[in-house]
């Protein structure tokens, strides 16, 4: 996806609003025609790896039962986008919630006094925010939308931002802060073998605080669990930009799993995304339900599976991209032993086990899967 | 009261006075309160009856007054109907089964009977003589009169006797008696049973003055449905007690097949013939030669024939649709109204008719399950609903297949006519549960409930249409203002064409009349 101008995105978006307001003005039924973003208009590119979206589309008619507030909201949400990049300004997607939330007062079929919010949640202004996503092609970083960035990096790279050049291996005990449009970052310069991405927040800083980024010449980051857009989007211009193999390392469980798929393939729910967020060649490093025998586990760090990561898991068993053998024969596993356990769980080896042995050994003798 | 244990005990001897005397918690007279209750009633029927049946548009006046002694009341009531003849009023009020004939014609009564049960009350009660005051349209003269009844003998006592030329045409009726009764325990029924009355005669005048309120029904139509016909007894209705009094009152020289082929509705020379060949009677045979073991074998030859012709209803007197459609809409200031009459139908060899009106929505008030108005021959049923067949009916039915969800402001309205009524128990308050009557019934409240759903189907779509356009209407506004911040319009032009366009997917202004719940 090539990067979009400040001028081209607000002429989308007034295109957009034009072409509603010309359907008004001409007196017919508005209407928007809005690719879906369903599981079954998602799309498995086995060549590319990525979750695409596919060709549906649904259309909101404003003179609908059902759509009529959806498409309220929607032209809401673009009156909110347009008047914010005339005015240069930067919302985050809870300042457009609160922009566009105000109560409307009408009288009901019995004469009775009503009152309705715009939108009662986050998740309405979101969704439809995400509609117009689809609908112009742009992406919210585009818009200049912000969301609370949670991802964090350190290591041998140096970025540039507002012409402040920033070196990621000297933070110290801290980390740089991924910015919510990374898009905007410059990268000066990266020297490292690999990107390791952990799930895991406290893991992060503990492999952070022993400097195993600097021992073993890597970058490492962080999305804090289920990563946010410009984590992935990071992850995505390392491997894309400086060919870096990137390696994910999660709890042996359902939803590290996911998370680890995230990465790699993209979301259902931002496949629209996934061209531009995903790393296909991303790759598990662990921890794996083998590594359980492997690594002989002590038994006190093995938890049951509960009821959810079972059901979880075998929903994963059917997603065309968790289809090769070695995902297959993991997951057989999983469901076969009906346990999990955490990354911590290496632990019991001594904590410098994960840095020192099961990391570099692993990437070493290339026993990830993919 | 059933005539047969009448008759019996009138052979034996005892004055049909005196069995009244005897049985009057049967009659209705258990207590003060349903005494008064059923005064009122012997009096407004009989009112009714002088007037409807003889083409009159009723003017009912009805009095009710308390003496000093609050347990003495004077019920007083008027009416403009044919009057009775001066000469036979004594014993019309002094004389029990005086001028009972055998008439078969759907009637509030058979006139007399009742009234002399009130007078009898009075007599006992309170010691006081009805009054009556009469006149009819042919007499140049008024007569009052002051009578009690002699019980032991069934005869008329006359305490006084007026009579009074008559100044111009007019013809009237006005009875008064005194006894004892308890107002305020039976006030609730009284204005109820008085309501009910204007119900199912909307083409009378009703004025009612109870010692503490008024009410007065103006008659809402000058149509009266048209008098029965009266008519003979069809022999599928026939018993051995009607078949002993048919043949003491015809010819002694009558024979069988003339008797038969004379006296029964339906029933000519032909069916009459054939009738006897089948039942191998002898056709030459004189009545009055008949034994008391051939009458019950000809009853139930009678009963078990199976060519007679279907009973006519021409002996009945449906109101019709239309009048109990006005009544009840009138009265019970509903919505919508629903009535249905059925055809003709009869059971056991008696006609009947039934009839079906539904009241819905309006001042109809919201109850758990349908209210019921029950009505026999015109009179409305006020006691025993629970063991009436009607109820047994309205309560069968499932209304959510006419889209009423209780509670519900529906009502329904069962009348049911016949030269017979099949009552349950001795009280003639509720109707007992006879399958031909019980099918006429729940048809016909199926009917009106038809009727009634696509009426909620029609307002349910005026609702829905309103609701759409609030629906879009309250999201117009928005959408035009965020237009408007994008094209820098003004967002008139836009609300403006958008309710263009809603008013041509609704049409344009439904309004919709409030419903009240």
């Amino acid at each position: 996806m090539k990067y979009v101008d400040e001028a081209e995105v607000l002429r989308r978006l007034e295109e957009l609003g034009s072409k509603i307001a010309k359907q008004v003005l001409k007196g017919e039924k508005p209407k928007l025609e809005i690719p879906l973003r369903t599981l079954s208009n998602t799309i498995w590119d086995e060549e590319r790896g990525l979750l695409l979206l596919g060709p549906k589309k649904a259309v909101r008619e404003f003179f609908d039962l059902k759509e009529a507030k959806k498409f309220m909201q929607t032209i809401l949400m673009l009156s909110l986008l347009i008047r914010a990049r005339r005015e240069g300004d930067y919302p985050t997607i809870r300042d457009l919630y609160y922009t566009g939330k105000h109560t409307i007062t009408y009288v009901d079929h019995l004469g009775r006094s009503m009152r309705e919010e715009t939108w009662d949640d986050q998740r309405e202004s979101n969704s439809v925010l995400q509609d117009i996503e689809v609908m112009t092609g742009l992406l919210r970083e585009h818009m200049g939308v912000m969301h609370d960035a949670k991802g964090k990096i350190v290591g041998n790279i140096i970025v540039r931002s507002k012409g402040y050049e920033i070196d990621c291996s000297r933070m110290g005990s801290g980390a740089y802060a991924i910015p919510p449009n990374p898009d905007r970052l410059e990268i000066v310069k990266v020297n490292a073998e690999y990107v390791l991405v952990v799930e895991k927040d406290a893991i992060f800083e503990r492999l952070n605080e022993e400097e195993y980024w600097r021992r073993e010449n890597c970058i490492l980051i962080t999305g804090k669990g289920q990563p946010d857009r410009s984590t992935r989007r990071m992850v995505r211009r390392l491997w894309e930009e400086y060919g870096l193999p990137v390696y994910i390392l999660t709890d042996a469980d359902s939803y590290g799993f996911y998370i680890y798929s995230v990465y790699k393939s993209g979301s259902i729910a931002l496949s629209y995304e996934s061209e531009r967020l995903a790393t296909p060649g991303a790759r598990f490093i662990g921890v794996t339900v083998s590594d359980i025998e492997k690594y002989k586990i002590p038994k006190n760090y093995i938890i049951k599976a509960t009821d959810m990561d079972i059901k979880r898991a075998k929903e994963l068993m059917r997603y065309p991209w968790f289809k090769s053998k070695a995902w297959q024969k993991e997951l057989k596993l999983f469901l076969d032993r009906g346990e999990k356990v955490e990354i911590e769980a290496l632990s019991g080896h001594g904590f410098k086990f994960l840095s020192h042995t099961y990391l570099p050994e692993k990437i070493k003798k290339g026993l990830w899967i993919e | 009261m059933p005539e047969e244990a009448i008759t019996k005990e009138s052979y034996r001897g005892l004055s049909a006075a005196e069995f009244f005397y005897r049985n009057r918690e049967i009659a209705g007279f258990s207590n003060p309160s349903r005494a008064l209750y059923q005064t009122v009633r012997e009096l407004v029927e009989n009112a009714l009856d002088a007037t409807e049946l003889h083409g009159i548009l009723p003017d009912l006046k009805v009095f009710i007054e308390l003496d000093e002694r609050p347990e003495r009341v004077k019920v007083r009531v008027e009416d403009n109907g044919i009057g009775i003849p001066y000469d036979e009023i004594p014993s019309v009020f002094g004389r029990v089964f005086y001028g009972s004939k055998y008439i078969i014609r759907q009637s509030r009564g058979i006139f007399g009977l009742g009234i002399k049960m009130a007078v009898l009350y009075a007599q006992i009660t309170t010691g006081n003589p009805i009054y009556v005051m009469s006149s009819t349209p042919d007499s140049p003269l008024i007569a009052e009169y002051r009578i009690m009844i002699d019980i032991s003998k069934n005869k008329p006592i006359i305490l006084d006797e007026k009579l009074t030329k008559k100044r111009r045409r007019w013809h009237v009726t006005v009875v008064e008696l005194v006894i004892e009764g308890n107002w305020s325990q039976a006030k609730k029924r009284i204005e109820e049973y008085i309501k009910r009355t204007a119900i199912i005669t909307p083409y009378a005048n009703i004025y009612f003055k109870g010692p503490d309120s008024e009410l007065f029904f103006k008659r809402i139509t000058k149509v009266i449905p048209p008098p029965p016909k009266e008519a003979k007894p069809h022999p599928y209705g026939v018993d051995v007690e009607m078949l002993k009094m048919l043949i003491r009152s015809s010819e002694k020289s009558l024979t069988l097949k003339e008797f038969i082929s004379s006296t029964f509705e339906g029933v000519g020379e032909g069916i009459a013939s054939n009738f006897i060949r089948w039942s191998k009677l002898n056709p030459q045979k004189k009545i009055a030669k008949l034994t008391l073991d051939e009458i019950v074998a000809l009853a139930k030859m009678m009963k078990e024939y199976p060519y007679w012709r279907r009973p006519r209803p021409l002996s009945l007197s449906p109101i019709g649709e239309n009048l109990l459609k006005k009544g009840i809409k009138e009265i019970l200031k509903a919505e919508y109204v629903a009535a249905v009459t059925r055809k003709p139908s009869s059971y056991g060899g008696n006609p009947f008719v039934v009839e079906v009106a539904i009241a819905w929505g309006g001042n109809v008030p919201l109850s758990d399950k349908p209210i019921l108005f029950r009505f026999a021959n015109k009179i409305p049923l006020l006691y025993d609903e629970g063991a009436d067949v009607s109820r047994k009916v309205v309560d069968e039915i499932d209304w959510n297949n006419y889209k009423v969800k209780f509670p519900a402001p529906l009502a329904v309205l069962v009348h049911v006519c016949s030269t017979k009524l099949p009552f349950k128990g001795v009280g003639k308050e509720a109707i007992a549960d006879v399958p031909e009557i019980e099918k006429e019934i729940s048809n016909a409240v199926k009917e009106c409930g038809r009727r009634l759903r696509a009426h909620i189907t029609m307002v349910e779509k005026i609702h829905e249409k309103a609701r759409k356009r609030v629906h879009f209407s309250k999201y117009i506004n928005e959408v035009a203002r965020a237009l408007s911040e994008i094209t820098g319009l003004p967002s008139e032009r836009f609300s403006r064409k958008l309710f263009e366009v809603l008013n041509e997917e609704l049409g344009e202004g439904v309004k919709v009349r409030e419903v009240r719940r």
